[in-house]
């Protein structure tokens, strides 16, 4: 299969990878593609992604999902889309908002939103944001507005977080805990709890002293406020799931052709194939391009440093005897070889790793930001092996 | 200016991911353990790679420590919780489980709070550690560690926790004894990032920022006049020569490009960060990053901190 059949054939398509690899850049190109090629699209990011709003002609990204209209398109020399294509930021703080709008009494609300424990649930508890990104996706997926929908997903080390976001949070919400909280002696305070289990409640209170905290009492207060979301909570963690491991997911990592990066994608695509949710394609994002000399074979290391200065004179000759500028000019061709070397010897090795079935392609490294539709679509000549069939 | 900011005692090196940050920190750790100063590096992730790049290096002077918030939290309650079995009732517990999950900051506090310990401990009258390097998180998530403190202080009421964070965040905005360095690449993203991230960190934070440290800069321009003649010229040649050459071109106007966005990023950086010390290290062309380029960074980094000028025939690690 080819990069290209994977996304024709899948109505979800994830980018998964580390940090600073390219991820948003590659997901807005193929939601591109597809509304190019006819599909209703929609790009889904979770940062504040300013630079890929600009590209895509639009002032800011909105927690609803914004069409690119077509004029833009043409106004960019690519031909109206056949599709359509929007992009959208998801925005976690205000999911978590609208949940509580929804299951908190009215007059529990204020009170809520200005709990401790709640900020710290909605905004950094590990897996939250990343919760509410498949929450809104799986709204997305089943709603049917869009046949094509491509997430960009958080900036974390290890994606992981993205993946194991709701058995977190569902354990977090486990309903057994939860009732546990919502036994009046929490909210009664320490006094109570220490009269029911003199043991427990003395080091309670000691572990609250000492840290200063007085959390217990905000965890019970917010599972009291909401008890009536959190007992339907395992469902919903179940339905994230089946969006992910379905059929008509498909998870693309990106990664760059740094030993480290590398490193982290391997391990997470390891985790993923233990999480059920096995990559189904691979982009090698800015990848320094190795110069391979035609009929002497593909031995490696043919063109080293060694050849430095029969490359000089070769660019000499050429240049009717600059060699000044022509030592320079093959000394940074050396230099380039031996960054295209390493980078070919340890994607080779990662792809090695890799089932076969499993189409991998590769993007050269662009001396240029990214920053219209053009230069998006200029990626689809690595990704899909060709322009977009315009109509 | 301070003099040289190698004397402080406790380095915090942040920036966004994928820049450089864990190498500029490992280079840094080097660098002091070098000197002859006893020196600590601090990973705050698992996983860690400062281990690893340091791990040929380590050795008397110069150690590596995980720094985990739900271990320095234990560690701490075995200080504050004095009986064991007390204490191991409570660790067990499902709450206490909960609690740490769910506290906020609970675990960020403890883990800056393990760094100020190991800051502040000494060993037979003298202080265990003459620097410590902390290899922290991404931007947005070293903001939130380095927060904590300040936060505990104004959030807690008097007593132990309040206390020990005030110590906490005297320590860190200390300018004789700290220094947050932030690490970018010269290109728009981790720009903005960095500027945004030193607005935070010398704003409300009130923390002493160290040096900005500009990583993997392409140095190299070519004539494009040159470049377009390489072509020409090369489409005379014999096809094997052709290639060749038309593949020299390129690479020349690829160095170009990334020179010219480097140069353009640069001087917006330049324009933002006002005087804040900066340092330049040249992207390395090297099949694999390994021990002689920790080195060179390690110089490189040594170079620009005492203020000396970087020797420009170190630019290309190979030497041929």
């Amino acid at each position: 299969m080819t990069l290209r059949e994977l996304v024709e054939r899948h109505q979800i398509v994830i980018s998964a990878g580390s940090g600073g690899v390219g991820k948003t850049t590659v997901a807005a190109s193929i939601a591109l593609w597809g509304a190019l090629a006819g599909r209703r699209a929609v790009v889904i990011t979770i940062d504040p992604a300013r630079r890929l709003a600009s590209s895509l002609g639009v002032e800011t990204l909105g927690h609803d999902a914004r069409e690119i209209p077509a004029t833009y398109f043409t106004a960019q020399g690519l031909g109206a889309p056949r599709g359509s294509l929007a992009a959208m930021m998801l925005d976690q703080k205000g999911a978590w908002d609208a949940l509580v709008e929804r299951h908190a009494p009215a007059e529990a609300r204020a009170r809520i939103l200005a709990n401790p424990f709640y900020q710290h649930l909605s905004q950094t508890f590990a897996g939250s944001q990343e919760y509410m990104a498949i929450e809104q996706l799986c709204v997305l997926a089943e709603n049917g507005a869009y046949d094509l929908i491509v997430v960009d997903t958080p900036p974390t080390r290890h994606a992981l977080d993205f993946l194991e976001a709701p058995t977190r949070i569902g354990d977090f919400l486990d309903r057994k805990v939860v009732r546990w909280f919502v036994r009046p002696y929490f909210s009664a305070g320490w006094s109570a709890l220490r009269a029911m289990n003199r043991t427990a409640g003395f080091l309670l209170r000691r572990l609250e002293q000492a840290t200063g905290m007085s959390a217990l009492a905000e965890i019970s207060d917010f599972f009291t406020s909401m008890s009536g979301l959190f007992e339907n909570f395992q469902p919903r963690v179940e339905r994230a799931y089946k969006v992910l491991r379905g059929a008509e997911t498909a998870f693309v990592l990106v990664t760059g052709p740094e030993e480290q990066v590398l490193g982290d994608a391997e391990y997470l695509s390891t985790k993923m194939a233990e999480l059920h949710m096995p990559l189904k394609g691979v982009v090698f994002n800015r990848v320094h391009r190795e110069y391979r000399p035609a009929g002497r074979g593909a031995r490696r290391g043919e063109l080293g440093p060694e050849d430095a200065e029969q490359v000089a004179r070769a660019v000499a000759r050429a240049l009717g005897g600059a060699t000044g500028e022509a030592a320079e000019l093959a000394a940074n061709f050396v230099d380039y070889q031996a960054l295209a070397r390493g980078e070919s010897l340890r994607l080779e090795m990662f792809r090695a790793g890799l089932p076969r079935a499993v189409p991998v392609v590769q993007v050269p490294n662009f001396a240029r930001d990214v920053h219209d539709l053009a230069s998006l679509a200029e990626m689809h000549a690595h990704l899909f092996g060709g322009k977009a069939t315009v109509g | 200016m301070p003099a040289s900011l190698l004397e402080r005692r406790l380095h915090f090196v942040v920036g966004k991911g994928g820049v450089g940050k864990t190498t500029v920190a490992a280079a840094l750790a080097l660098t002091l353990a070098r000197r002859g100063r006893r020196t600590l590096g601090v990973e705050m992730e698992p996983g860690g790679r400062l281990a690893g790049l340091l791990g040929p290096e380590v050795r008397a002077g110069l150690h590596v420590l995980h720094v985990d918030g739900r271990a320095a939290l234990e560690e701490y309650l075995n200080l504050v919780i004095p009986v064991k079995r007390l204490l191991a009732t409570v660790l067990q517990s499902k709450i206490y489980q909960y609690f740490v999950a769910a506290a906020p900051g609970l675990k960020e506090l403890m883990t800056v709070g393990k760094i100020w310990y190991e800051a502040t401990r000494t060993e037979g009258g003298r202080p265990a550690w003459d620097a410590i390097v902390v290899d922290a998180p991404a931007t947005g998530h070293s903001l939130q560690y380095l927060r904590m403190p300040q936060a505990a202080r104004e959030t807690f009421g008097a007593g132990l926790v309040q206390r020990e964070a005030t110590k906490i965040t005297n320590l860190l905005r200390d300018p004789r004894a700290t220094a947050v360095h932030l690490v970018t690449l010269a290109e728009e993203m981790p720009v903005i990032e960095t500027l945004e991230m030193r607005a935070q960190l010398t704003g409300a934070l009130g923390l002493p920022l160290g040096h900005v440290i500009v990583n993997r800069l392409h140095r190299r321009r070519f004539d494009p006049a040159s470049v377009e003649r390489l072509h020409a010229a090369a489409r005379m040649e014999p096809s094997a020569e052709r290639a060749l050459l038309h593949c020299v071109a390129e690479r020349a106007a690829e160095e170009s490009g990334w020179s010219d966005i480097n140069a353009a990023n640069l001087a917006r950086l330049h324009a933002g960060i006002g005087d804040a010390p900066l340092i330049e290290l040249p992207f390395l062309f090297v099949e694999e990053f390994g021990c002689a380029e920790l080195e060179q960074t390690a110089r490189l980094l040594e170079a620009g901190m005492a203020g000396r000028a970087e020797p420009a025939a170190r630019r290309r690690s190979r030497s041929s």
